[in-house]
């Protein structure tokens, strides 16, 4: 067996573990390191509610638009809380009150430009923010950005908070392979620009949410570590998503996907404690790299 | 060109405008509306050189230019650089929302893309009276988001009942209704300020 053999199987055991311990819930996993080219899954094809890790999705289609020349950051766009279904094209808005970010929605009715939506949309996780992105650049042409780039995996239906869509079985979903995949599509600057690429990962860069992925890694790591991701959190499921930067080395994409009726705090622990064994394996495979 | 004394701001005949611009503005041609009916566009527009006199122009007591002429990404990019055009009408809007919101004595907010937008403006449909500078969407008042039935209905009644002239927008979510705002204007009501010639001779300007 070979040590990256040994340190999957490790993994596999270990997480299959964790994904025990949630009972009737599903654990996806997906990581890869760009130093050694370890690459591992758990239920990496498995399809999740994609809850907020969408809008990491909507960011990249929205600079695929940019590279396109359709707009750019400092345009202006009409902050308006009034959307249309993707079920019967029927007007749905945004609650405020379980919209995380408030700011957006303090500028209903004014402008902002395309690239403080995008901050709010992934630093905040502004549900508003989401829906304007994805109204103006388009469902469809959101799939054909991510398509074009060879990412499956990530199926953006609507835009958020689209409740008869949802009641409807019409659900934005991801895999924890198809985030990486993404993921990568950004640090690579696949399709997309370098300076594209890195406003990107600025922008991920500047989550305000904890998440699982910072919180799991030891002590020490955590103290220097740089994660730039996204979380995702409805009453069932809990995600966290991004690319991990260490000092001294290329950094590792993971993707870990946790679904769960059990209280928010297992499902975040999860999260955490499956970050922690996917740096084990990360830096022992760099070791050896 | 002519100065408006009031405003201080030229008037500008849009048919001898540079082409990128005039085209997008369309002047004096014919705009349908969904019926069929047909308005011809407004010809003479007020020059704004820059944001900051579009901040220092005030219509009114309480309306600036500027709360009139806000536009996002959906309007032609010529037409979000300055110098900007606005029709000459829109001071008519102004003088009607200042009675509108005397009566109401409070803060009237318009939306952005909810003065004047270009007939080429994405959101623009046809024959949409904003286009003309004479309507407005009103998206709060007194702070408190105009987005119920209840609140744009009864701002809707006290528009009728001060300004019999325009027309109000019905509360609703199909075509031709608003649910998040409140929707008054004046019709297609063009304005040509005296000492403006509607004499076209290809020149450059307007002439007194």
């Amino acid at each position: 067996m070979t040590r990256a053999e040994t340190l999957q199987a490790t993994l596999a055991s270990r997480a299959s573990e964790i994904a025990a311990g949630l009972g009737d819930g599903a654990l996806g996993i997906s990581v890869f390191d760009y130093l050694s080219g370890f690459a591992w899954e758990l239920n990496g094809a498995r399809w999740f509610h994609a809850a907020s890790t969408i809008k990491i999705a909507i960011l990249a289609g929205l600079f695929d638009a940019i590279e396109r020349g359709r707009f750019t950051l400092e345009s202006r766009l009409h902050v308006r809380n009034r959307f249309s279904s993707a079920l019967d094209g029927r007007s749905f808005r945004v609650d405020a009150r379980r919209d995380a970010d408030d700011e957006v929605h303090a500028a209903i009715g004014k402008t902002m430009r395309l690239g403080e939506l995008a901050r709010h949309m992934i630093v905040r996780s502004s549900n508003l923010a989401a829906n304007l992105l994805l109204d103006l650049v388009g469902v469809e042409e959101t799939r054909v950005a991510l398509a074009s780039r060879g990412i499956a995996g990530i199926d953006v239906r609507r835009g958020v908070e689209d409740e008869r869509a949802f009641e409807a079985g019409l659900i934005n979903q991801v895999t924890a392979d198809g985030v990486v995949a993404l993921l990568r599509a950004i640090r690579d600057g696949r399709q997309f620009s370098a300076g594209s690429s890195q406003a990107m990962i600025d922008i991920l860069m500047d989550q305000e949410f904890a998440g699982g992925i910072a919180p799991g890694l030891p002590e020490a790591i955590r103290a220097v570590a740089r994660v730039a991701h996204k979380t995702g959190d409805i009453s069932t499921v809990s995600h966290d998503a991004g690319l991990v930067f260490l000092p001294g080395r290329p950094p590792y994409a993971i993707a870990i996907l946790v679904a769960s009726a059990a209280d928010a705090s297992i499902r975040t622990g999860t999260l955490a404690a499956v970050s922690g064994l996917v740096y084990d394996a990360v830096a022992a495979a760099g070791e050896a790299a | 060109m002519v100065s408006n004394d009031a405003l201080g701001l030229p008037v500008v005949d849009a048919l001898a405008l540079d082409e990128p611009v005039s085209r997008l503005l369309m002047p004096g041609a014919l705009m349908r509306t969904r019926n069929g009916d047909a308005h011809v566009l407004p010809r003479f527009f007020y020059q704004v050189d820059s944001w900051h006199d579009a901040l220092e122009t005030q219509l009114t007591p309480h309306f600036g230019l500027w709360e009139l002429m806000d536009v996002d990404l959906h309007e032609a990019a010529p037409l979000r650089l300055f110098p900007r055009y606005v029709p000459c009408a829109v001071t008519s809007l102004a003088a009607a929302l200042e009675v509108f919101r005397l009566e109401v004595g409070a803060t009237v907010r318009i939306t952005a893309n909810g003065g004047y937008r270009s007939p080429t403006h994405h959101g623009s449909r046809s024959g949409s009276p904003h286009c003309w500078g004479t309507a407005a969407n009103i998206y709060a008042i007194g702070g408190a988001p105009l987005d119920t039935e209840e609140q744009i209905g009864r701002y809707a009644a006290v528009a009728r009942r001060l300004l019999p002239f325009a027309w109000v927008r019905p509360y609703g979510h199909g075509p031709g209704e608003a649910d998040d705002h409140l929707h008054l204007d004046l019709g297609y009501v063009t304005t040509i300020p005296n000492g403006t010639s509607e004499h076209h001779d290809g020149g450059a300007a307007a002439r007194a």
